[in-house]
């Protein structure tokens, strides 16, 4: 579980162009959206597109990322459970 | 149309090829010996927040720079119009989507990309950067997309509708797209001359203001491929609106480029229309783009706020530096079809 | 006092055929033109579009172009619609008129771009089309075909394209910059364009429901319309007779996102409201709107509370005709324009298909009954664009 969040937070900085953001910068329990990294509604399209280029996971619903990218820990927990790649 | 409004260039600033931000090139230009020049950019870091720029392609941040800058030197945070020119929009955004579609099919995709690929998104950030709500458009059509932004601006601020505008002229070119264009030959094989980015923006205003660059007294277009003729007369109307003679004029700015079927059209409206005029020309330092127009007219306003015309934008031919300058007429025009008039003159007159 | 602005022609192709009669009677008999993707190479087949129903070559044909001709989709398409629009306004050639052509446009050749884009970066055969990739471009393709205009602009405000086309148009009319302007937009559809609206997860896989609850999301859809629109002293010195007039118009920004519209719809709003002020008239005036209604759930809310801020409760019928068309992004804004000239014409409300439950977070049901309750006067057009570029037309009675 350790691997995939530090996985999980250096694919998120490439993706979304973090430039200044170290994966230590980003604490696993840290709310992804609004406060805390601050990412938005086109980051969360970014998100779903690298569930399933990386994870072979595919959300239909916008709405269905808003739970499962909580924070990283939560984000990784789905991958684990649900990954099919 | 006796009631019509004034309209002044109250202060402009540029990003590229020359350095940035600043009227340098008129007394140290950099010169360049290379058939395509990047903009010199700024630090960036100064000016956006990481989180802020981490979307922004470089087209987009010249233009939120540019502009920014032009309204905190004019005191005018709200425009009433946010105008933009530009000919091939965010044109990198629209490569990087279009080069994943291409090669990588239609699955996984990604929308950073493409939100940012449409034309108007340099003015609608522009927009939600300063939180302007007024008149939003944005025009891109070929050489001449600047001046169509110009000349929207024009028509709102004679008739009153606007009291200021934010006009930007931005395009930005990549290496990939060089390639494209030089195959179409219009990049790529001027003769001393290069393909350059564009990023201008600029605040005209109804009101003269204390430090108002110079006046604008008029845009004319004309598209005309086949017919000499029109274009003169598209110069009168341009003059006659004005009240300003052909004799008044003392200097024709133009876009020659080094790109010989394009400067030859020049060469043959020039003898045509106004043959003894003292020549200027910008893209020897600016380069070519879309709306490189957008830089030229700058250079001419500058000129015109200082009045001194540095020799180095001289055409060949001419003689010496000048301490003074009158009345500008700026000509445009690409591949003969779509051709554009603008007169400039000293706030004073 | 602003000039009157008259519209004395108009031209248009979309999903639901071609030309304006194809276009009255599919709204009339309630047929709409969206469909299974038929002549857009693409995996996405689970997506319903509205197509033109013409191919290129058969484009082509009906404007005598020769087959071996360059040309891009969405320029066809233009000379189509514009054909149509000078015809109608019996503009033959320049006799004295300045006419200007006034297109919006967002991806251009970008048909053929997509189609040859490793060609072009690799070997020079496709050079042609490297040339008509831009938006001007395709507005010179079309201006060439007729040889009639003097002015020859492009505007690039993505889905309100048209419709700043037009509004720029009345105001070159009123400060007699030129006689006869001849303006909408147009758009073909691409891979570009679908698989963009894709990846931002707002198209809708069955046929859009737009102002519905259960609204799903959009259907892409391709086509060009263009108005004609003169100053009352050109139109009296040709002789023309005038369908209807351009009474008022507003630009505006939202400047709140560059892909969604505010809570508060205070861009959509203003337009509408000025708009309203420009024509001195009062909402209640307002017989008729076509809305923006693009079926998201995003813009049909902010849309909805901009109507409500301007109309009350008591507004006047409303509908998407996006339902029948699909939206056809550049092109809508004239496409919808064309609509509201026709509605105001012909005395009719374009019903809004797909809808069955409203919104919960508004009291408004969108027309669903094609006729007015009292004779239609006035009619207003919405069309907004991404980064909130938002524009509000009304055409009334003459």
């Amino acid at each position: 579980m350790e691997e995939l969040i530090l996985e999980l937070k250096q694919e998120i900085i490439a993706v979304l162009n973090l430039e200044e953001v170290a994966p230590t910068d980003i604490a696993d329990d840290a709310p992804l959206f609004g406060e805390g990294l601050g990412l938005d509604s086109i980051d969360a399209l970014e998100l779903i597109v690298l569930m399933e280029k990386n994870y072979g996971i595919k959300l239909k619903d916008p709405a269905q990322g808003r739970e499962i990218f909580k924070s990283i820990r939560v984000m990784a927990e789905y991958i684990y459970a649900n990954r099919t790649k | 149309m006796s009631t019509r409004s004034d309209v002044y260039i109250l202060a402009a600033r540029q990003i590229s090829v020359q350095p940035p931000l600043t009227d340098a090139w008129m007394d140290a230009p950099v010169r360049y010996d290379a058939p395509y020049v990047q903009a010199i950019d700024p630090d960036y870091r100064q000016h956006f927040a990481p989180n802020e720029a981490r979307r922004l392609g470089k087209i987009l941040k010249r233009a939120m720079l540019t502009s920014r800058q032009v309204m905190a030197a004019t005191g005018i945070a709200n425009p009433d119009a946010i105008i933009t020119g530009t000919g091939l929009g965010c044109i990198e955004n629209t490569e990087i989507f279009l080069n994943a579609l291409v090669r990588e099919g239609e699955e996984l995709l990604t929308p950073t990309h493409f939100m940012q690929s449409t034309h108007n998104t340099i003015g609608s950030l522009i927009a939600i950067d300063a939180g302007c709500r007024g008149y939003n458009a944005t025009y891109a059509h070929k050489g001449t997309s600047f001046e169509c932004a110009l000349a929207d601006a024009v028509v709102q601020l004679e008739s009153r509708r606007i009291q200021t505008a934010l006009v930007g002229a931005h395009d930005e070119m990549t290496p990939g797209y060089f390639t494209l264009l030089k195959r179409t030959g219009y990049l790529g094989h001027a003769v001393n001359g290069f393909a350059g980015e564009v990023a201008l923006s600029m605040m005209l205003a109804s009101a003269r203001g204390e430090n108002a660059l110079c006046r604008l007294r008029g845009v004319e277009m004309e598209y005309c491929p086949y017919d000499g003729e029109a274009l003169r007369q598209a110069l009168n109307r341009l003059l006659q609106r004005a009240q300003c003679s052909l004799d008044e004029v003392d200097a024709v700015m133009t876009g020659v480029s080094g790109r010989q079927a394009n400067d030859q059209v020049y060469a043959s409206v020039c003898s045509r229309l106004f043959p003894n005029k003292k020549l200027l020309r910008y893209k020897h330092l600016f380069g070519e783009a879309y709306t490189a127009p957008g830089l030229g007219l700058y250079a001419a306003a500058v000129c015109l706020g200082r009045q001194h015309i540095p020799a180095h934008l001289l055409a060949e031919h001419a003689g010496g530096e000048q301490r003074s300058a009158g009345n500008i007429l700026f000509y445009n025009q690409m591949e003969g079809k779509n051709h554009s008039f603008i007169l400039l003159s000293p706030c004073g007159k | 006092m602003p000039k009157e602005i008259l519209v004395s022609g108009g031209g248009v192709i979309s999903a639901l055929g071609a030309g304006k009669e194809a276009t009255l009677t599919a709204l009339r008999e309630r047929r709409t033109g969206i469909a299974p993707v038929r002549y857009l190479q693409t995996a996405h087949t689970e997506l319903p579009v509205g197509e033109v129903k013409m191919s290129n070559a058969e484009m082509m044909r009906a404007l005598h172009i020769p087959e071996e001709e360059v040309s891009t989709r969405t320029s066809l398409m233009g000379m189509m619609a514009v054909r149509e629009a000078l015809e109608h306004a019996r503009i033959g050639g320049k006799e004295g008129l300045r006419v200007a052509l006034i297109s919006g446009v967002t991806v251009g050749g970008m048909d053929k771009s997509e189609r040859y884009y490793l060609d072009f970066l690799e070997n020079d055969t496709k050079n042609a089309y490297i040339a008509t990739h831009d938006c001007g471009a395709c507005t010179e393709m079309i201006a060439d075909y007729f040889g009639v205009f003097s002015a020859v602009e492009t505007i690039s405000t993505a889905c309100s394209s048209a419709a700043n086309a037009i509004m720029l148009g009345a105001m070159l009319l009123e400060r007699g910059l030129a006689d006869v302007a001849v303006a909408g937009g147009c758009e073909c559809l691409t891979k570009f364009h679908l698989n963009g609206f894709n990846t931002l997860m707002i198209l809708d896989r069955e046929p859009c429901k737009p102002f519905d609850a259960h609204r799903a999301g959009l259907n892409l859809g391709e086509g060009a319309a263009y108005l004609v629109l003169e100053r009352e002293d050109t139109l009296r010195r040709r002789g023309a007779e005038p369908l209807c007039r351009l009474s008022g118009y507003a630009n505006t920004c939202d400047a709140y996102h560059q892909t969604a519209s505010s809570p508060n719809g205070e861009g959509a709003y203003l337009a509408m409201a000025k708009a309203l002020e420009a024509a001195q008239l009062t909402p209640r005036d307002i017989g008729y709107i076509n809305a923006h209604g693009t079926g998201t759930v995003n813009n049909d809310l902010s849309e909805g509370v901009a109507i409500q801020r301007v109309f009350g409760e008591s507004a006047p019928p409303v509908s998407s005709t996006k339902s029948f068309t699909g939206h056809t992004t550049s092109a809508a804004g004239g496409v919808e324009a064309l609509i509201a000239v026709l509605a105001l014409q012909h005395g009719f409300i374009p019903v809004n298909l797909n809808f069955a439950l409203p919104m919960p977070e508004l009291a408004l049901t969108p027309a669903t009954d094609e006729q007015p309750t009292a004779p239609l006067r006035h009619v207003l057009s919405n069309s907004f664009g991404f980064g909130g570029n938002d524009t509000s037309l009304i055409f009334s009675r003459v």
